[in-house]
């Protein structure tokens, strides 16, 4: 993890943004008090293990798990209408190993890292090869966050009364047109590899001051679903790095963003008790999502 | 029916599954204990007896653990408190504001009670665990091999509760009463009702349910205190909760039907030393009077280590052997001595020492006069010390042995007495009750014996004495004959180890915490201390041969009316003139006697004569009971004018000789 939060090993950028309140960057005081809204939270985990290698080429294990827990009379229990996803996988270059069979001894699929999913032949190199594996587990954690995540659309759209709920999913929600569109999910991204500023505006950012948000701004993406987004500060920052407490909230682009905003906010705020300690993210991560983690740790080690 | 309700409900039917057994490398499952996970909402608590089903199959048979829970955990995913703190910025009070409670368990420690298969005794398995259903109780704590049809040996003490399972709990006949084991202990704290009322309520149950087949059963309590057992032939109060528990075990919410009191009279001789002095109840209360016969075989009692030297010693069994209940002479004395009373003894006694104070001797028959004057004032103390039991005219009214009754209730009331009396009683009656079981002539079979305050009678840390000698000798062999002994006390920590430790069954009220911090209650763990130390009127803690954990149970009230309410209700007689008091005493025999006739016959007799009359009447019980009792007085030379006697003139002194040469 960087000193940052940031957990890929992409390098640190800062992208523009189109601000869709405010001329430039401002912070926003939330105004109201904090309020209990979120009905469930969204998050999934990965664990990779190298199995061993053939003729230099590494064997990767791979388990990605994912889970919805709801909270039912203040306590988390896991969401009903669809099980917890656990996933196992082999990770290995089929064009370099020749034991296939060797590791499909317990019925677990293999997934080829010859190449990549654009169909470029990934290097010999058994940097690259791990990396590639690395980076196919983290799209089907993706993916099984994805599930679950449009699951909830889903049965939000067929609920009787208008809603189940709103859905508190660790990370983005753009990965999919179902969530990126709904109003039913909150996306907290707790990561900062990626710093999304219009002009002057990161010192702004960064100055934050707890329960403060700033201006609204839109997401660009070239393959997902553009959402609007915004930076909050949960906790007091004051003797901590810039992060600390800095979360980036997304949502879909439904308009009316000072409001939605403000609202959002109030509901993320409520989260912050009890603290996720002893996780070393407790600053930016609220406790549902550590109940999931340690839910997915429980079923999926 | 909300959801904790449901939860509860669905885990309290038995094939719904409360809990998963865990075992973790630092907290390991043994053959003898296991841990187990619940919900929240859980009815599992200290004492709930548990069943554990393995998952796989040991033999062809799926294993089955039976266990009571002795400890309990909770925890949440907290690693410091530092952190809860921080989460609420110090402030208790923002507590509320947080949005969800933390994760949090419900661990609990269990004993395994028994395993099946019993072999091979393996350590518990992962599985899942159920409460126990009353087959469950039955089996955990190896109930199944006494209460089968046609060996139905099982006496209800109780009826253990957990979730919606109420099973009755049974002692084995053959180890509370014998042969197998015997004797049962009840400690507690004193006022919560717990240790006298226990006994009275298992005394109704042992009546109902002691099986035919092991014979007739009696029992004989002593009263030591207040008017704890004065009203056990009336009913008390029960609530509709208290009958339900009668029901289930099949007791019937009844006095006892077959009571008999016993009680000394005062000092005074008027009345009987008892609270159960009221008029309406003395029909069946029978005075309880000693002569020397029935004292002197107990000297030892009385008279303490100081007193009984081997001299003392050996002169008394000269006195009881060659001396009491036969014609007795000898050259030092004047006359010849029948001893049958302390009175005669006495008069033995002078007799003997003006003899040799006659003949100017320090010894007679190889006893030193100061042997001799010190055993006479020991003995001739005893009717002064126990004032109303011990009589110098020797009348004996006892208790019926060789005519004990079946489910007879025999108690003596010993509660307003000075101490050497009550052991003087204690030790007796309990010797008798020894001697005619020993001879199978006592009536029935099995005595139970109720001895309460038993930290007094067998101290832990006191010079020995014959009261502890022989509960000690009782505890340790008393089985055998059927003699058992019940004994309740408030510390037992301060009672005899051996007295305690051959209790077979023991019955643990609400305990004092300082007893419990007391090395015997070390294998208890906090849990088990701290529900002990909580527990309800009511609520037992039992430890039985059969059962290898402690087992909690409820009992009733027992359906007695309580000493409390008896006392208000019939308060004790007034104490009464001589006249009333015999009058009172001889009714009981012939109803139709008047007090006016009663004054008439003692008229002038003086009151030792009176009691004693009164005495041998009650003793003799005869048909025409006022011809025997004026026959008892002793005769009295009618009143006249006298005459005085005629004395001699003294001769006259000549006039001339004054000095009568």
């Amino acid at each position: 993890m960087s000193a940052y939060g940031g957990v890929s090993g992409d390098p640190p950028v800062v992208r523009d943004v189109v601000l869709v309140e405010d001329e430039t960057v401002r912070a926003h005081a939330v105004d109201g008090a904090p309020i209990v809204q979120f009905t469930a939270f969204l998050d999934g985990t990965q664990t990779v293990h190298v199995r061993g290698h053939e003729r230099g080429a590494p064997i990767m294990q791979g388990t990605v798990a994912a889970v919805i827990r709801e909270r039912r009379e203040r306590r988390l229990v896991t969401w009903p209408h669809r099980l917890p996803i656990v996933r196992h996988a082999y990770y290995a270059p089929l064009l370099y190993v020749r034991e296939r069979a060797n590791h499909e001894r317990n019925g677990w699929p293999i997934v080829d890292t010859s190449y990549t999913k654009k169909g470029t032949l990934v290097p010999r190199h058994p940097a690259a090869l791990r990396a590639e594996a690395l980076e196919r587990i983290g799209h089907a954690r993706e993916r099984a966050e994805r599930e679950l995540a449009d699951a909830w659309c889903e049965m939000a759209a067929n609920a009787a009364d208008g809603g189940a709920g709103v859905l508190f999913v660790d990370g983005g929600i753009s990965g999919s047109v179902t969530t990126a569109t709904s109003s039913c999910v909150v996306g907290v991204i707790k990561s900062h590899q990626t710093l999304y500023s219009l002009g002057d505006g990161l010192p702004t950012i960064m100055s934050l001051e707890c329960g403060e948000r700033s201006s609204v701004f839109r997401v660009p993406h070239k393959e997902r679903t553009p959402v609007v987004s915004w930076y909050l500060r949960l906790r007091n920052p004051h003797g901590h790095d810039a992060m600390f407490g800095l979360v980036r909230v997304e949502v879909a682009d439904h308009g009316d963003y000072a409001a939605r905003a403000n609202d959002v906010s109030r509901w993320i705020l409520a989260e912050v008790a009890p603290l996720s300690l002893p996780d070393g993210r407790w600053d930016k991560m609220v406790y549902g999502i550590r109940d999931c983690e340690q839910f997915l740790r429980a079923i999926a080690s | 029916m909300n959801e904790q309700e449901q939860v509860v409900a669905s885990s309290a039917d038995g094939f719904t599954p409360l809990g998963r057994v865990v075992a973790t490398e630092r907290k390991p499952n043994t053959p003898h204990e296991f841990h187990f996970w619940t919900a929240l909402e859980s009815p599992v608590g200290i004492g709930t007896i548990v069943r554990v089903d393995g998952a796989h199959p040991i033999g062809g048979q799926i294993p089955h653990i039976y266990g009571i829970v002795t400890e309990g955990f909770s925890y949440t995913d907290l690693a410091s408190p530092l952190h809860d703190v921080m989460g609420h910025d110090g402030s208790p009070a923002n507590t509320s504001f947080a949005s969800v409670d933390r994760a949090e368990i419900r661990l609990y420690t269990a004993a395994v009670l028994r395993q099946v298969p019993e072999e091979p005794l393996q350590p518990v398995p992962m599985g899942s665990v159920y409460l126990a259903q009353t087959e469950d109780v039955n089996i955990a704590l190896r109930m199944d091999g006494y209460l089968k049809d046609g060996a139905h040996t099982g006496i209800p003490v109780g009826v253990y509760r957990a979730g919606g399972t109420q099973a009755p709990i049974y002692l084995d006949a053959d180890f509370l009463i014998g042969p197998e084991a015997a004797h049962l202990n009840i400690t507690g704290v004193s006022g919560l009702a717990t240790k006298t009322s226990a006994v009275e309520w298992l005394l109704s149950s042992i009546f109902a349910h002691f099986p035919e087949s092991k014979g007739s059963i009696a029992a004989v309590c002593f009263n030591v205190k207040g008017p704890d057992l004065c009203f056990l032939d009336h009913a008390g109060t029960l609530d509709d909760a208290d009958r339900a528990l009668y029901d289930a075990m099949r007791v019937p919410a009844e006095p006892f039907r077959d009571v008999h009191y016993y009680a000394p009279y005062t000092a005074r001789g008027m009345s009987l030393n008892t609270l159960r002095s009221n008029e309406a109840l003395v029909h069946n209360v029978t005075p309880l009077t000693w002569g020397l016969n029935e004292v002197l075989q107990y000297a030892e009692v009385l008279l303490n280590r100081d007193d009984v030297d081997a001299k003392a010693d050996a002169l008394i069994d000269f006195i009881n052997q060659n001396v009491v209940g036969q014609p007795f002479n000898d050259p030092l004395l004047s006359r010849p001595h029948t001893v049958r009373s302390l009175a005669d003894l006495e008069d033995w006694f002078k007799d003997v020492l003006q003899g040799l104070e006659r003949k100017d001797d320090q010894s007679w028959r190889t006893h030193h006069v100061a042997t001799i004057r010190k055993v006479r004032n020991r003995l001739s103390n005893i009717s002064t010390r126990c004032a109303g039991l011990v009589t110098d005219s020797g009348v004996v009214s006892d208790l019926p042995f060789g005519e004990f009754r079946d489910r007879g209730l025999y108690v003596v009331d010993v509660a307003n007495l000075e101490e050497d009396a009550q052991d003087l009683i204690f030790a007796r009656l309990v010797s008798k009750l020894r001697e005619h079981l020993e001879r199978r002539d006592l009536g029935v079979k099995h005595v139970v014996v109720f001895v309460d305050e038993l930290n007094k009678y067998a101290p832990a840390d006191a010079p020995d004495t014959y009261v502890r000698k022989m509960l000690l000798d009782i505890a340790e062999r008393g089985r055998y004959l059927g003699l058992v002994l019940f004994s309740a006390q408030q510390f037992r920590s301060q009672v005899h180890r051996r007295v305690v430790g051959n209790s077979g069954t023991a019955l643990y009220g609400r305990m004092d915490v300082d007893e419990l911090a007391t090395p015997g209650y070390s294998i208890l763990s906090p849990a088990v201390k701290t529900k002990l130390a909580t527990l309800d009127k009511g609520q037992l803690m039992i430890r039985h041969p059969h059962f290898t954990q402690p087992i909690f149970v409820r009992f009733p009230r027992p359906a007695v009316m309580r000493g409390r309410d008896g006392a208000e209700l019939f308060p004790a007689a007034e104490d009464v003139s001589l006249e009333v008091a015999v009058f009172r005493s001889l009714r009981a025999l012939d109803p139709s006697l008047s007090l006016n006739a009663v004054t008439d016959v003692i008229a002038i007799h003086d009151d030792k004569d009176v009691l004693r009359a009164r005495n041998l009447t009650l003793q003799e019980r005869p048909a025409d009971v006022l011809g025997f009792f004026a026959s008892k007085l002793r005769k009295t030379v009618p009143g006249g004018a006298t005459r005085a006697p005629s004395v001699a003139a003294l001769r006259a002194i000549p006039d001339d000789d004054p000095y009568a040469f």
